[in-house]
């Protein structure tokens, strides 16, 4: 090898600054129409350097133990499983220092080739270098290059749906790390300083900081692995493993870091881990607060830089805002769940129960999350802490706890409102609504107060009712739907509040006059909002279909049987209009079991409702008869 | 099948003929990596196994571009006369022929030709059409018609019928819907005036060569024809809006922005480090089919939220995924087709927030 201070060797070290800097700087600024000119250039370079290399090698007459020649042996696909690393050179000996310099171009060649496209070639100049370093044994020397170009194979191979491949590369360079933090852990060589001149060698703190971050890469890369194979729960780990070492390394954009952190909650809610999910979000919520201050709306103006920071600032936040919704609204959801008797009930035995299990496992709880995953740096440990007291993890048992739970999800609304108004972001504006409601409607089951939990429903029908009417029906289709979906519930859902104080005040079935009108008008509404439902499945041309899409088969089929129910619980005394009601409801009822009997495999969506409308398609034409008979006799 | 709304996407395949002489890295590629089995199948010679792929259109490289429009275009032409609104993607590699069956020979100006592709016919049928309708109902029904055409391009959206304006906002109206916030539209009359607007933008789309490719969409480009029809009955006035959206996708290797890679990594830049794809991965993640409601932070790409209505919904999509049958190009053509199998599952659900308790009381 030419001497470290000779003129060759200094014209490859200038070569390769050179080649990095095309790479990482100027490929930046390349044209449009010649996207890759830079990193051609770079390619150039490096085929040079390989030469001199080589050459070098030549000059001083060393054996080549082979393998690395010019002609390769036919590659077979080799798995890069645990492999023993035991025998070989060693990595800080002049052969093994030639093989890793080699190595070295060779992955920068693979790096380069795969970047423009070519990735058949990138492959072969990343198995090279996997070939070259075959031979060594890891040391400080070479255990970063190691890493690298096995998270680059694993990338590689993932593009190519060979997921079960580049999780063989990845886990070596996991089980390549650990040996050697745990051997040696020695701040270790960057592979850039195989081509630098002695001054110019990096500081062991920058050592340190690269090495780890491309550990941190090998940790992001098997989380998608992990991901691809199915694997959740790991994949989970390993995503928030590498949010955690983007913490420590202090190598984290904040803002962005925040939405991660924000992002894994939701993963923990879907699971029902409340607890690690509040501790993500408060995360989430300390961290997103060093990206700075929102600039105020006149700086905006003055500048575009203040306004896009402003812009970016709020809807980062208005976001994060919305994962807290989430949460609020999954814990009550949830604990709704569990304390419901089957008719939807609040079942005061199992509250009962509930709570005497909780006081046995608060003593538990210090421990469980001592075990449990934590972020935190030194400087926002008690933040996130602090910020976590202020709502609970654990499932709300009575009014007061829900109350709790539901005044901090709402606080969030208002806050992921003020971003996302309805002009300009309609879709989430209204799905900001919808979760606000969906807040009501819980809390309205904690409730025991009749006619307090009546006003939580007209306080959902108030927010949903004007959207629904004015949003454009062609654009809005699925938004609309679910919205009907909404009101003709909520509707019903009052409309049985309201009968069952009427009955307790009125002791008997005789109702007074303004509850049959309030009555009423609650079930037409109800009976309308679900008729808009279904008449928003038909064409253009008005016609309802005759085969219902999967998405909708049981909506429509619900929606069906419920108008046919509302009909039939309308109060008149009026018979021509009793009559009508009941032939409405009937046809409805028909509708469902025709519908089922021509399309068998309808029936397992409504199971109840068809046994139901089969039962009402024998008794209602009894009624009817009835009722036109005694109509007759009158007339 | 007689749903009104039955199969909202459907798929079109179809297989280019080989190259010669073209400066593309397949040319004098002589061997075949498939063959077209049926009118609906496609056969890969994939090892160990061949594979077979079924679509709702399969196109052998002698299939006329006439025929492509009527199996593909036609009926969703029609269907926008009728108020729906209607989609065409063109998906594949660089090189495999999108632009072709979209447009037409490139050096062509002429749009009688036999070789003019899906997009001018388009024009020329809904022409046809306005005129014929607007013939048969006398004065009581009306057309007005417009075009917009925008380009994404590393997910910034720019206006080709006005390259001076600086990048472009999607943004959402209630009586709108999603639009992009000063796009310039142009108001046509004729197929010649829509294909005029069409060539105009089209001349100012980024393409790339790269020692792969001669030239490389680098952007997907999405065209806009928004019909509106006025009929007056009786002094009432009955107006319906629809639009016909003809995207050309950026070639399919360099898509790792859209949903439409398999499993890929997502890597970490290397210029600022950053790992800023870790919350799509977590994103994927996050399961919703337990029912429960979640956020995600990470907002649609911005084709996909454009075009969100024409992904199921009330829409009519087709999506013709075009392929080499060159054996270099195997492992693209693999995963244009197994994209193309996908796309059959994209859907837009409406999860209707139904209560299940309490239904029956």
């Amino acid at each position: 090898m030419a001497s470290v201070n000779s003129d060759e060797w200094r014209a490859v070290c200038d070569k390769f600054t050179n080649a990095q800097n095309l790479t990482e700087v100027e490929s930046r600024n390349d044209p449009e129409n010649d996207p890759f000119r830079s990193k051609y250039k770079a390619r150039e370079l490096l085929r040079e350097i390989y030469c001199s290399l080589k050459s070098f090698e030549a000059g001083e007459g060393e054996e080549e133990s082979g393998g690395e020649s010019g002609e390769q042996r036919p590659t077979e696909q080799p798995v890069d499983g645990q492999r023993e690393d035991g025998q070989g050179i060693s990595g800080d000996s002049p052969a093994g220092m030639r093989a890793a310099k080699l190595g070295a171009v060779e992955y920068y060649l693979g790096v380069n080739h795969v970047d423009t496209e070519e990735l058949s070639a990138g492959q072969e100049h990343l198995m090279n270098c996997m070939k070259l370093l075959d031979r060594c044994r890891v040391s400080s020397e070479n255990v970063s290059l190691f890493i690298h170009v096995r998270n680059q194979l694993g990338i590689l191979w993932a593009g190519r749906d060979e997921t079960e491949m580049a999780q063989g590369f990845l886990e070596t360079a996991e089980s390549n790390y650990q040996r050697y933090m745990k051997e040696d852990g020695s701040p270790p060589i960057d592979m850039t300083e195989y081509f630098t001149s002695e001054e110019n060698l990096l500081t062991h703190q920058e050592r340190t900081k690269r090495f780890e971050l491309a550990y941190t890469h090998t940790m992001y890369y098997l989380a998608q692995v992990y991901q691809n194979l199915g694997e959740t729960e790991r994949a989970a780990t390993y995503c928030h493993s590498t949010l955690q070492r983007q913490l420590q390394l202090n190598q984290f954009n904040p803002m962005e870091w925040a939405l991660n952190a924000a992002t894994l909650s939701q993963y923990y809610i879907t699971k029902g881990r409340y607890m690690e999910g509040r501790h993500c979000l408060s995360a989430a919520t300390v961290i997103s607060g060093l990206a700075g201050e929102v600039p105020s709306e006149a700086a905006a103006q003055e500048s575009e830089t203040e306004s896009e920071r402003r812009e970016h600032l709020r809807q980062k936040r208005a976001e994060i805002a919305r994962c807290w919704i989430k949460y609020c609204l999954n814990l009550l959801q949830d604990s709704k769940k569990l304390l419901e008797d089957n008719i939807g009930e609040l079942d005061t035995d199992r509250q009962d129960e509930l709570k005497r299990a909780r006081r046995r496992e608060e003593e538990e709880e210090e421990k469980g999350r001592k075990s449990a995953l934590l972020f935190g740096s030194e400087d926002t440990f008690d933040s996130i802490a602090s910020l976590e007291e202020k709502v609970l993890c654990l499932f709300p048992l009575d009014f007061t706890e829900a109350r709790s739970v539901f005044l901090v999800g709402q606080n969030y609304v208002t806050q992921a409102k003020e971003y996302f108004q309805m002009d300009g972001y309609v879709t989430d504006h209204i799905e900001i609504l919808q979760d606000h409601s969906s807040l009501f409607r819980a809390l309205a089951f904690f409730e025991e107060d009749l006619e307090r939990r009546c006003k939580m429903h007209k306080r959902r029908v108030d927010m949903l009712e004007p959207i629904c009417n004015d949003l454009n029906s062609q654009y809005y289709l699925l938004i609309r739907r679910q919205l009907m979906f909404e009101l003709a519930e909520t509707y019903s859902e009052m409309m049985d509040l309201k009968l069952t104080l009427a009955n307790r005040q009125a002791d008997t079935q005789s109702l007074d006059n303004h509850t049959i009108k309030k009555f009423n008008s609650l079930c037409s509404a109800s009976a309308k909002y679900f008729q808009m439902f279904l008449d928003s499945l038909c064409s253009p041309e008005g016609k309802f279909p005759e085969i219902l899409e999967e998405e909708v088969l049981r909506p429509a089929l619900v929606a069906r049987f419920r108008v046919a129910r509302l009909h039939s619980r309308l109060i008149s005394s009026v018979p021509p209009v009793q009559l009508e009601n009941l032939n409405r409801s009937l046809e409805n009822y028909k509708y469902v079991v025709q519908y089922c009997e021509a399309h068998p495999e309808a029936a397992a969506a409504a199971e109840t409702e068809l046994e139901l409308s089969k039962e009402m398609v024998g008794l209602l034409p009894l009624k009817i008869n009835r009722l036109k008979a005694r109509m007759a006799a009158n007339n | 099948n007689t749903s009104v709304f039955g199969d909202s996407i459907k798929v079109f395949v179809r297989v280019r003929p080989l190259t010669q002489g073209t400066g593309l890295t397949t040319d004098g590629d002589q061997n075949l990596c498939l063959t077209v089995t049926s009118p609906n199948t496609i056969r890969l010679l994939s090892k160990p196994e061949p594979r077979t792929f079924t679509y709702d259109h399969v196109a052998d490289m002698n299939t006329s571009q006439d025929s492509v429009f009527s199996s593909v275009a036609k009926n969703i032409v029609e269907s926008c006369m009728n108020g729906y609104n209607g989609t065409i993607f063109a998906y594949g590699q660089t090189g495999s022929g999108k632009t072709f069956t979209m447009l037409g020979p490139s050096e062509l100006d002429n749009f009688t030709d036999e070789l003019r592709g899906v997009i001018p016919r388009s024009f020329e049928y809904l022409f046809f059409l306005i005129n014929r309708e607007a013939e048969r109902s006398g004065q009581s029904k009306s057309f007005l018609c417009k075009c917009s055409f925008i380009e994404i391009y590393n997910e910034q959206i720019y206006d080709l019928l006005d390259t001076a304006s600086a990048s472009l906002f999607l943004r959402e109206n209630i009586k709108k819907g999603v639009f992009v916030e000063g796009a310039v539209e142009k108001f046509v009359n004729s197929a010649a005036e829509a294909y005029q607007v069409l060539s105009m933008g089209w001349r100012n789309r980024r393409v790339a060569s790269t020692s792969m490719n001669r030239e490389s969409s680098r952007s997907h480009a999405v065209f806009t024809m928004t019909l509106e029809s006025k009929e007056s009955i009786n002094e009432v006035v009955n107006i319906r809006m629809s639009q016909l959206n003809l995207v050309d996708l950026a070639g399919s290797e360099r898509q790792k922005d859209t949903h439409t890679e398999g499993s890929r990594l997502k890597e970490a830049s290397s210029i600022n480090r950053s790992l800023m794809c870790l919350g799509q991965v977590i994103m994927a993640l996050v399961d919703v089919s337990n029912g429960k409601n979640r956020h995600i932070c990470y907002r649609d790409s911005k084709l996909t939220f454009l075009l969100r209505d024409s992904l199921g919904g009330n829409a009519k999509t087709y999506i013709i995924a075009n392929v080499h049958p060159g054996s270099k190009c195997f492992g693209e053509t693999l995963s244009t087709l197994q994209f193309a199998q996908r796309a059959k599952l994209i859907k837009n659900k409406a999860v209707i927030n139904e209560d299940t308790q309490g239904n029956v009381r």
